[in-house]
Parts: C-alpha cells; structure tokens; sequence
C-alpha cells in the first residue's frame, strides 16, 4: 500500500532537511505558493476531502473556511501534537521520523487560513519528538523556509514549539489554547469557537499533526490521487497504534477503509499465542468497544460509527480471552478521573465517582445496585460536560457493561474474576 | 427591583455599552419575549420571571459554563445548553422544566454533594448559601454517597473544620468548594491580581493563595462576597452572628469620594459587616476593603463618650451642658469684643451633606463670617479660595459608568486604586471589555501600570511643566481643535517653560511620548482626562490646572470629560453647599432666597488662611468638626502651633486625636452609621444613607451639636430634620456651576522648583492601600492588613543605600525626624519614598513642608 506519512520510516536521516528534500520534501509548498491563491488551498483541501486526524474527523477544508479574515486581528495556527489519547502513538512517530513533513503541512495551512505564527503544542513526555521538532524548525529557519519573506514570497512565518506539562485535557483543543496563553489547561464553552475566538481572543485554527502532515501529499500528488485511497467519504491513509493483545503491535499506515482483520491478522501477526479475541477498542481508549464478529469493519468514520464505535484517534486495542473487562475498565475510569481538568461539575465529581464504584467492584467490595448506579452516573455526566472528555470517559464504562455485563455481576457477587487467567496483569 | 438574593439592587444594562439593540424573540417554557440581541437565555428567562439555577454565573463575570446548573433544553440542540452562556436566538425555543433537565440538575447537585462536608450548623454562609438553596429546591433527598467524604488538608489547615487562612481577612474551607471559579475570576477579570489560583487537577483541584502570596489585594474581601457557599469566609463576620438574625440598613462607604453603595448588617448593639449594595451607575456591585471593612470604627472601644474640658491646661470629663454652655460663652465673648471675623469652621469631608449645610448656615447666617472650609489640603493662593480654572474641573459633570465609552482615558496625578476605587474599576472594565487606551501621568508608578499604555513618571513638582508641554505637542503639532493659528500662537506665548524641548527636560519624560499623547488625545472621539490625589495634593495645584482647562479646550475634551476628582465621601457635597469661603454667584443667590438675608461681606479664609490667621492671632475661635488638621494637613509643626494660638478651640470627634488633643472643648461626635444622611459623591451624585444603630447615650450628631451651640448663643437654626433635610437637597439641587468656556485660556507657569540640597529624595505622603484618614486604624480588618505605618521604598533605591526590608531608617526633613521600617514597594522605581498619613502614632506631617512638599534624607539605623 502507498504511504505518506511512514514511507521513509525506515531512513534513519528522514528527520533532518537535507534528506527529506532529497526525498521531495518542501515542493508541495513551492507549488502552493507559485499557484495557488489562499482559498484555492482551501478550495482544494476541501475537495480532497481529508478529514481531521486528531478523533473528530471534521473536514479540515471546511475548518478552515470558518476563519474570518476581516477582524484586524492576527490569525493562529495550533498544531495539536499533544497524542495522550491512551493507545494513540501515531503523532509521535511523525515528530520523530518526519518533522518536516509537519513543518510543510503548518506552512500550507497557514498560507491557505492568513497566519504568520504557528505553535506545534507537544505533549511534555514527548522530550524526544519534541527536540526532533525543534531541530527541524531551526534548520528550516536556517534555511529561509521559515521567518520572513519564504522563498521571496514575501510571506512571512514563525513556528513555535510548546510543550505541555503532562495532561491529557490540553489535547482539547480549548485547553490547548488556554495552555498556549498560559492559564491552567481548563476548557471553555463553545461558542465562540476557536476559529472566530481562539487564542488570545483571535481566530484560530487547530488541527491535529497527522492531519496537517496529510497536506503535502494532496498538494503534491493532486486531489484524485488523494482520494484514490480510502473511501469516498474517509479519504486517504491513516496511521493505526495497535497495541493489546497481538503479536506485531506497531504504527501501520493504510489507506482508510481497510478492514480491521487485516490490521490485527495481516499486518498484527493475529492474537497473541493463538489466543481467542474478546474485544477490540478501535479507536483509542474512549471509544466504545467493538466484539469479535465485527472484526471485518472496515476501517473509516462511518463504517466504524455504524458497528457502534468511533474511529476516533486510531489507536486499536486488542483484548484477548485472558482479560477481566472489570480490570480493564479499572484502568481506563482511573485514567479519565486522574485526567479530569476539574473545570466542569460532573466530569470533576462524577469520573471521580465511577473510579470509587468501579475500583470497589475490582477490589471485591462491589455492592449489588453498583451497576445500576454507575449507569446512571454515565447518565449524569453524558453530554453534561464543557468539553467530551466527560463522555470520553464514559463511553468505555456503557460499553463495558453492556458487552460484559456478566462479568461486572459475578465480581460483585464472588469477590473475584469470572475470568480463570494467567494473564500476568490482572 | 430586587437582586437575585432579594436584595434591593440598581441594576443598569450598560453591556451593550450604551448603544441601542436589536431585539430578538425567542420562546422559554411556552411563553414568548422579546430581548435585547446579545441577552443569554438566563437573563431572559430571569427577566420574565422563570428562575434558572446557577452557581458559576455572575453578572459582571464572563460566562465559563462551568457548574452545569443551568442546563436548559434547546430544541434542535443535540444536548442541554448552559443558560448562562447561551445567546438568545430569534425563534429559539426553550424548556427549563422537562424531565431530563430535572434530572441534570439533580444529577449536579449530586455531584456537588458528594464531597460536601454538610456542616451547615457552623457554616457562617448558611442561610445565604446558593448550595443551600438550589438543593432546596432541586436537589434530591436521598444519598448515595457511600464513600468517605473528601477532605482537603494540607500543613497550614488550622482546626477541626480543616480552614486555612489565604489572606488577613479571608479563611479557606476547601471541603466547601464547588469549585465555581467565582473567586478567581473576579480576582483576574476584574480586579487584575493574580494571587489567587486553582491548583491540582480534576476533583483534587484546590482554591489556594499563589505560593509565597497572601490574597489581600485591595478588592479582596469581593471573593468572599461572591463565593456561593462558604468555602470563603472572612474573619470581619465568622461565627459571629447568623446572616438572618442580622437586620439590614442602606448606606454608602464614608470614606472616598466614590460613593459605593453597602449594605450595613448589624443588631442592636453593634455592626456586623458590609456587604456590597450593587449599583450600576457606581460600583457595579464590587467594593473595596475600605468600604467593606472600614465601617468597623463605629464600634471601635476607643470611641469617646464623654465632652472634655480643659481645665489648667488638662482635659477632664464634663457634662453636655457644660460643655456646649462654655462654648457659647466663650463664642459670644469673641464675637462680641473682636467681631465674628474672628471666628472660623472646618469640617471633614465625611461628615453628612445635611451637616455640611448647617455648619455652613451656623457659621454664615448666625455668627456671620466666612471662614469656613472642608478641605484639608494646602492651597498656596493668597486672597482668594481657588481659582476659575480649578473651580471649573473640579465640578465638572462627570458620570463614572460614562468611562465605559470613553477611547481615551489620561489619569494625570492619581493612584487610582488607592484614591478611587470604583473609578479604578471602571477603568479597568472599559479597558478589558471595550478597548479603551488608558494612559497615565504620575510622580511614581502604581498598579495602573498594567492597563496603561505609556505610564509617565514625571520628576517631583512638574506637573504644571508637563501639562505645558503636552500643550506645547498639542500647538506644534496642529492637535488643536476650535481655534485657529493666531490664538494658538498667542496660547502659546502664555506658557512656561516656553518650548515643548524645555518642558521634556524638565519634567524629565521624552518628548516623544508627550506628542504621542497629545496625538492620541487629539485623534480620540472621546478622551478623559482624570486628575487625582497627586494632583490635588501638589503645592501649585491651581498652575496645573489652568493647564488642564487649557488643554480641554484645545482638543476640544467635552466638559463632562475633564475633571479633578474631590477626594472625600462628601467633599462635593460640601462644596455644593458652600463649605468655602467664596461662593459661586448662584450659589450666593440661592442662599440668600432660603435665608431670606444678605450673606457676611468679610472675605473670608480658607483652611490655609485660618491656620495662618490663627497663627497671627487673628482668629481666635475655631470650631473643627470631624476633622484632623493636626495629623492631615502638611507641616505639623506649623498647624500645631497655629492650634496652640488659638485663644478657643472647640473640636467635636469620634475619637480623641492630635487635634482633639489641643481643644479647650472635646465633643463625642456621632459616625455616619448612627444617623441618616446624604453624601453627595464624587460625580455629584446626591445619595442617602440610613441610620443603622443608636450612638451610645454620651454622643451627639453634629447635627445636635451645631443646634445645640446655635440654641445655647440665642440664635436658632429652625430647622427640624425633616426641613434639613430637604433644604440641603434644595441647595444641592439648585446648584449651578460655570461650565467651562470654550474660548478662554489661562497662563500654565511652572512654579520654581524648591530647593532641597542636602535632602535628595521625594517624601509622598497620603493614604495606605488599606486606610483611608485617620479613622480606619480604629477597624482591626483593615488593621490586619497594614497594622503600622512603614517607609515604602522603591527595591533600587533600597539596594543602593543597603537598605533591607524590614530595618529601621531614620527620615529627615529639614522641619522634622522619624524612624519607620523600610517595605520594598511593588512598584516604585526611582528615589521616591511614600509614608501613610493614617497612623495617629506617626507624625508624618512634620517631614512635610507646606510649599515645597517632602524632601528627605534616610538612613539605615544600626541594627543593634
Ligand atoms: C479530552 C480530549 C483530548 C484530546 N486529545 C487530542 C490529542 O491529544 N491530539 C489531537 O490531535 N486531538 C485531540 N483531541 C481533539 C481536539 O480537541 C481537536 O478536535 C483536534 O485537535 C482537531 O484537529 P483535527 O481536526 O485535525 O483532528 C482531544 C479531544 C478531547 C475532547
Ligand atoms: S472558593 Fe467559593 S468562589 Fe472560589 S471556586 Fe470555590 S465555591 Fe467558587
Ligand atoms: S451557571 Fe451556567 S454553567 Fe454554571
């Protein structure tokens, strides 16, 4: 299959310049700028129909159509580069390998929306992307790619590295914002949103590392070939973090659309010392899970939305025969309620609840009437929250339960798992 | 119209920033209205009468949705909105009542719950608290809480109820916590401080001073205010009485010239605290520490409850008869051999408008001279009270909710957050929410700094100097306006220094930055220029303001626009009811029609010209009321002995003072909150207060006193409190000023600089942040804040002389010496030094010259 993003993973000089221009880097924005006028960017963004990569995929032509250009205000560019989505490890290996790509994409976006400051906003654990970034940005500025006047267009750009401190939520694209200004990384209301009231109150766009790297290869190659790969409505490739119970986990690049067997068995190497599959989280950890016989979804927005799910991120994890679902869930509850900003009343208290309910059900002190209870808390905080990360955390405990409900009843009543395992964690 | 906690509140829509709206029409639970374009649905919705449960909702707050107690049903939304932050729509259809709405709302309260101590019995926000009320009304009766309660405590966390102190006054109470954002918010959006934050993450966030910080910035006491449960608590009210048993009287804050409106909380026996009274003309709801706690002097133990007379040379108790008796003895006998010129009044400018009339009628229609005055500054003008130029500014028909539409403001001379702290918000506000350019001229920097865009630092005693060169920019330029090339010229000519060049040097700022003002100034639709305490305090205050009425008129600045701003809670209301010696004709005619006969011809003195007459032995009965000229007015050593001259000194006061102290007769005066009254504020805003509890039984209002003396000299005043009352509003009413002309110019001659060889620093004195007068270090909240009067200096300068904070350095003046301990100012930069004037302890005034202002030397003491 044709990559973009990973097809020069194995080059261990792809991150520096030289290379990557050896390899045809930095002609797409050459081109953009001899022939293209802003909007036909947009115009023909929106045509490739590349959708955003950071779990929404929201088109990003249309995204950037929203920025109003007659504010007198400056207009920003945020490249989210914060990947804390667990499972999702796709952003990082493009920081790593392929920066410029990133830096090519951000200079597209930022000709096509009117921005001369652009922030890539990593995520603080990301020392190494995010030093990989820094050094690619300098020796783009070295060589007049970035700064003023590029390519003697006149059109001027700086790019700024940010990193964050360790949260989850500043991948939120308003916490992000509040983060770059910074504030402490809570999210906002929307409305206004970003694209007319962003970053220091001015238009902003935020688009996600993958998606913003997808812009060379549309520019370079031409709409038709983009949309030669995936589906009519989910166009392009895509990177998928598998991880889990598989033999090969890893970053694989497809075009979207290809079915998620192909993923585990072909690409994975199949479940792990032939052991039966469970359960599949397709598209990081939030998502709800999808069950053994829907291991032929294909994987793109809608067919993934169809079976029940989200393609969200992209990040599929395998669970194997040998998990307790009530361990597993344990572990994402504890996550979402460490992550939890503390800014809106029910995903403060009510994540913090469900940990309590469902660490207590794992430790063998469930009471009867916790499922029921823990239902209704979902209940309390689904679509109550400023920001998803509420029903981020809630979506996996509906479907845990609904899937495995069985398993939740017998940890109440025996104390223990209904699962016999060896499995080293549970 | 009522608040949302059922109090009386004035509420003006000033969001649209004055301009009209257009309307939208929506639906909310099947009725239709009709709303200004850019209402949310929860102000909507409160409009035609439907409550909305909120918690993080405030209405000068920006929305941040964050409590989710609002969720109302929108149809065609895929999920609840926030009423709170949810623009009206035209055809927006609304439901605050369905079944999934009740339940969000339950769930919410749940949520809040969950951690909540429940310890309501000992909570000082029971029975005010909107955690209380909306679970009263929403919330469901059953827990199903089975999990320990959080609780946060760290190392500092005091007692049983796991509090912390964050502040002087203010006591935290994580556990109560909705985590709102209230607090913080207020301290950011509005006040601009930052020392207070939300720490942690998730349910573990915590409300915390920053590290290393205290939250008493001056609107500090605000959080408490607004903080919906009591999690927030401040030391002034705790445990002390239950909000309900607590009887609730109108006033206003009876220290600066603002005029915020409070809420006095109190019993019979005494005041329990000060709530803001929200006014939207005023204070949108916000008041400062001042207003908040310094209304505790009422109930300080140290009041005096019994008359005092000197006999050989000591003042002992005395009887009310014996005391007003000798007065009027003593009054008649000077009147009599040495005529009524002999005789003179000065009162404080917080004393009641109605008092301020009487005492004016006292002295004028009864004793028959002019010598009265309400201000306590030095006016360096022989033969006359104050000039047209400074007249004309200083009655200016300002609006303070008028900021808001203001493009350009320039503070010239003032520290706003400490001189006007209703102003200093509004400016603040104009500057976040409608882009207003602020920018500010003084003789040492102030917080103002951070919402200016050029802050200038003139050197000491160039105001008028740069109030010439920023004409000289106006004229060289073509900034005027109205007036053409020849009188440009000739205005020209009439200043001093007599180039733009010169003026800069002088003043010590580029004169870039002053033609870029004046630029500004000039290109602005509708600038301000506001003049403060620095001005009004300096030496040669008149000079600069005749520069100022000047430059108004070049730029053609609208009259409501350029003012200098009285400094007292009824300074302007003193000055209505002519508390001066010279009257404007109006004023003249006016009262001649109520009295029905000619006003005394003498010519009467002002504060400066009493004290000097007295000094000479031309005056030889003053009666002071309600001020303290012994500790306020500059030069100590001068007023002292003017006071001992006197052959009669009658003083009536709340407390005994450096004034008090000198008096044949010391009267036990009434405080503001034991009488009703007007103040008229710094706007020439006429506004009431009501008497909240009874002065004890050994102390008279000045209203008494006055008629007392009056009746005791067989010259009645005739005038029950119903007349005064309405005779003072008459006059305030009927009061005319000369607006200014357009077509006149004054003279802008900078004064020579004084002399100060071996004294090389500048000495400001005025108020602490946290005081205000001589009263308010009988108010231990504020006590807490600043227990003792210090030398601020700026870090540089300190570093310079090995200064550390915190050691004893001796301050000289020619005319006097006193040993203070060094603060490190937060925002002085050069080598000004600043000493409060609110300690009775500390003479400062004796290291003030009347003229010349401060010039010091300091040095550090041995630490021994
Ligand atoms: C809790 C939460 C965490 C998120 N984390 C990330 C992230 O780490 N990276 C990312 O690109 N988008 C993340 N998003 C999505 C962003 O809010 C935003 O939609 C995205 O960056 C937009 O870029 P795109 O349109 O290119 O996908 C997160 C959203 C939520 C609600
Ligand atoms: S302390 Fe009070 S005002 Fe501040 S966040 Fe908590 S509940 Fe709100
Ligand atoms: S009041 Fe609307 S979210 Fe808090």
């Amino acid at each position: 299959m044709e990559q973009v993003f990973l097809k020069y993973i194995d080059d261990p000089n792809q991150h520096k310049i030289d290379t990557y221009i050896e390899h045809g880097g930095y002609q797409a924005i050459q081109k953009v700028f001899k022939e293209y006028q802003p909007t036909e960017v947009i115009d023909t963004v929106k045509a490739s129909g590349v959708r955003g990569r950071g779990g929404a995929g929201f088109p990003a032509g249309l995204k950037w159509s929203f920025v109003p250009q007659n504010t007198g205000k400056p207009i920003y560019l945020a490249c989210n580069g914060d990947e804390s989505e667990p499972g999702t490890c796709k952003d990082r290996v493009i920081m790593e390998n392929n920066p410029h790509l990133i830096i090519e994409g951000i200079m597209i976006c930022c000709y096509a929306i009117n921005a001369h400051h652009a922030f890539i906003y990593i995520r603080g654990e990301f020392a190494h992307p995010a030093a990989r970034v820094e050094a690619a940005i300098n020796e783009a500025y070295a060589k007049g790619y970035l700064g003023k006047n590029i390519f003697g267009t006149g059109f001027d750009l700086d790019i700024i590295v940010h990193t964050g401190g360790g949260a989850y939520i500043c991948g939120e694209e308003t916490s992000l914002l509040s983060s770059i200004e910074g504030s402490r990384g809570n999210a906002r209301i929307r409305p206004p949103f970003p694209a007319v009231e962003g970053l220091y109150k001015c238009p902003t766009v935020i688009n996600n590392v993958e998606t913003l790297s997808s812009l060379p290869s549309i520019f370079n190659n031409g709409v038709e070939w983009y949309r030669s790969h995936g589906t009519e409505k989910s166009p392009g490739t895509k990177i998928f973090s598998l991880s889990g119970n598989v033999n090969k986990p890893g970053n694989y690049e497809v075009d979207l659309g290809t079915p998620l067997s192909y993923v585990i068995n072909d690409l994975g190497g199949g479940i792990q010392n032939g052991h039966k599959l469970k359960a599949i989280i397709p598209g990081g950890s939030s998502t709800p899970l999808l069950m053994p016989d829907q291991i032929d979804t294909p994987l793109d927005y809608e067919a993934v939305a169809e079976a029940g799910s989200m393609l969200g991120s992209g990040a599929i994890i395998v669970i194997d025969e040998r998990s307790c679902m009530v361990w597993v869930l344990m572990k994402l509850i504890n996550f979402y309620a460490h992550e939890s900003c503390g800014r809106c009343t029910p995903c403060r208290e009510g994540t913090a609840w469900l940990k309590q309910l469902i660490n207590r059900i794992e430790n063998g002190d469930g009471q009867p009437g916790d499922i029921e209870l823990i239902l209704d808390v979902c209940d309390n905080i689904m679509g109550r929250t400023i920001c998803p990360l509420g029903d981020a955390a809630v979506m996996p405990v509906r479907s845990f339960i609904q899937h495995f409900r069985d398993e939740f009843e017998y940890h109440i009543e025996h104390k223990k798992c209904k699962v016999e395992t060896d499995y080293p964690f549970v | 119209m009522q608040g949302r906690n059922g109090l009386p509140v004035c509420v003006k829509n000033m969001s649209d920033n004055g301009k009209e709206k257009e309307q939208v029409t929506l639906t909310i639970d099947g009725k239709e209205i009709s709303v200004d374009k850019g209402t949310t649905v929860l102000d909507a919705a409160t409009l035609m009468g439907i409550h909305i449960p909120t918690f993080c909702w405030h209405p000068k707050l920006d929305s941040i949705g964050a409590c989710r107690m609002c969720l109302v049903d929108v149809e065609k939304f895929p999920k609840p909105a926030v009423a709170c932050a949810t623009e009206a729509m035209p055809g927006m259809i609304v439901r605050t009542d369905t079944d999934e709405i009740v339940k969000a709302r339950r769930g919410v309260l749940e949520f809040m719950l969950l951690n909540h101590p429940l310890d309501c019995p000992t909570c000082d926000k029971g029975g005010e608290c909107d955690l209380q009320d909306n679970v009263f009304h929403y919330g469901i009766d059953k827990s199903r809480q089975a999990f320990t309660r959080r609780r946060v405590i760290d190392d500092q966390t005091t007692d049983a109820f796991d509090d912390k102190r964050i502040g002087p006054e203010i006591i935290r109470n994580m556990n109560r916590c909705v985590t709102c954002y209230k607090c913080i918010r207020f301290n950011k959006e509005i006040a601009g401080e930052y020392d207070l934050g939300a720490y942690e993450r998730g349910n573990h966030t915590v409300i915390d001073a920053a590290p290393g910080e205290q939250i008493d910035n001056f609107y500090s006491g605000n959080v408490v205010e607004i903080c919906p449960v009591g999690a927030l608590t401040n030391t002034d009210w705790r445990y002390k009485i239950r909000n309900w048993k607590a009887k609730q009287t109108l006033s206003l804050c009876s220290h600066d010239a603002d005029g915020q409106n409070i809420m006095l909380w109190h019993d019979q026996r005494q005041l329990w605290r000060a709530t803001s009274r929200r006014n939207d003309d005023i204070d949108d709801g916000w008041i400062c520490n001042i207003a908040r706690y310094g209304y505790q002097y009422i109930n300080s133990p140290d009041r005096l409850k019994t008359p005092l007379i000197k006999k050989e040379g000591k003042q002992v108790p005395a009887s009310w008869d014996e005391a007003i008796s000798l007065i009027s003895k003593r009054f008649k006998e000077i009147k009599d051999s040495k005529g009524s010129v002999c005789l003179a009044g000065l009162i404080g400018g917080n004393q009641s408008v109605e008092t301020a009339y009487l005492f004016n009628k006292f002295f004028r229609n009864k004793l028959h001279t002019n010598n009265l005055d309400y201000r306590l500054e030095y006016i360096d003008l022989k033969g006359s009270d104050e000039t047209e130029a400074y007249n004309c500014l200083y009655r200016a028909p300002f609006t303070i909710a008028d900021l808001e539409q203001a493009d350009v403001v320039f503070v010239f001379g003032s520290n706003f957050i400490k001189d006007h702290p209703a102003i200093n918000l509004r400016l603040r506000k104009a500057y976040r929410k409608f882009g207003t350019k602020v920018y500010t001229a003084n003789p040492v920097e102030t917080k103002s700094a951070d919402i200016s865009l050029d802050e200038m630092i003139y050197s000491p005693d160039t105001e008028t100097a740069f109030i010439a060169g920023l004409i000289h920019a106006i004229i060289d330029n073509k900034y005027y306006k109205n007036i053409d090339e020849t009188k440009a010229a000739e205005v020209k000519t009439m200043l001093a220094p007599a180039t733009l060049d010169e003026a800069a040097r002088l003043c010590g700022i580029e004169q870039e930055r002053i033609v870029n003002l004046a630029k500004v100034l000039s290109e602005a639709n509708n600038p301000y220029i506001l003049a403060g305490d620095y001005f009004v305090a300096s030496a040669k205050r008149h000079r600069t303001a005749n520069g100022m009425y000047d430059l108004a008129n070049l730029l053609g600045i609208k009259d409501s626009n350029a003012i200098i701003l009285a400094s007292q809670a009824n300074s302007m209301g003193a000055d209505r009811v002519g508390v001066r010696p010279r009257l404007t004709e109006n004023l003249k005619k006016t009262l001649i029609d109520k009295w029905g006969e000619e006003l005394p011809e003498s010519p009467g003195s002002n504060t400066s010209q009493i004290l000097n007459n007295s000094l000479d032995e031309e005056i030889d009965g003053l009666f002071i009321l309600g001020a303290n000229p012994a500790m306020r007015y500059p030069d100590g050593p001068f007023v002292n002995s003017a006071l001992d001259k006197l052959d009669f000194l009658v003083v009536a006061d709340l407390f005994e003072t450096a004034t008090s102290a000198k008096a044949d007769v010391v009267l036990p005066l009434a405080g503001w909150a034991e009488q009703s009254g007007a103040y008229v504020n710094v706007e020439g805003r006429y506004q009431k207060f009501e008497k909240a509890q009874d002065a004890d039984k050994g102390i008279k209002s000045g209203i008494e006193i006055i008629h007392s003396i009056a009746r005791a000299m067989d010259l009645s005043l005739n005038l029950d409190n119903a007349a005064l009352m309405h005779e003072t509003k008459d006059i305030v009413d009927a009061f005319e000023r000369e607006a200014r002309d357009e077509a006149k110019f004054f003279e802008v001659k900078q004064a020579q600089i004084p002399e100060h060889d071996n004294y090389p620093y500048r000495l400001l004195v005025g108020n602490d942040i946290h005081h205000f007068g001589y009263v308010t270090e009988h108010c231990p909240s504020l006590m807490r804040f600043t227990p003792e009067p210090y030398l601020e200096i700026s870090p540089n300068l300190a570093e310079k002389l090995g200064i550390d904070e915190e050691t004893l350095v001796r301050i000289e003046s020619t005319t006097g010496k006193l040993v203070l301990k060094a603060r490190f100012s937060e925002y002085f930069e050069g080598d000004v030094l600043f000493i409060p004037n609110n300690f009775s302890a500390t003479e400062v005034t004796g290291l003030v010259s009347r003229e010349g202002g401060g010039w010091v030397k300091i040095e550090k003491l041995d630490d021994k």
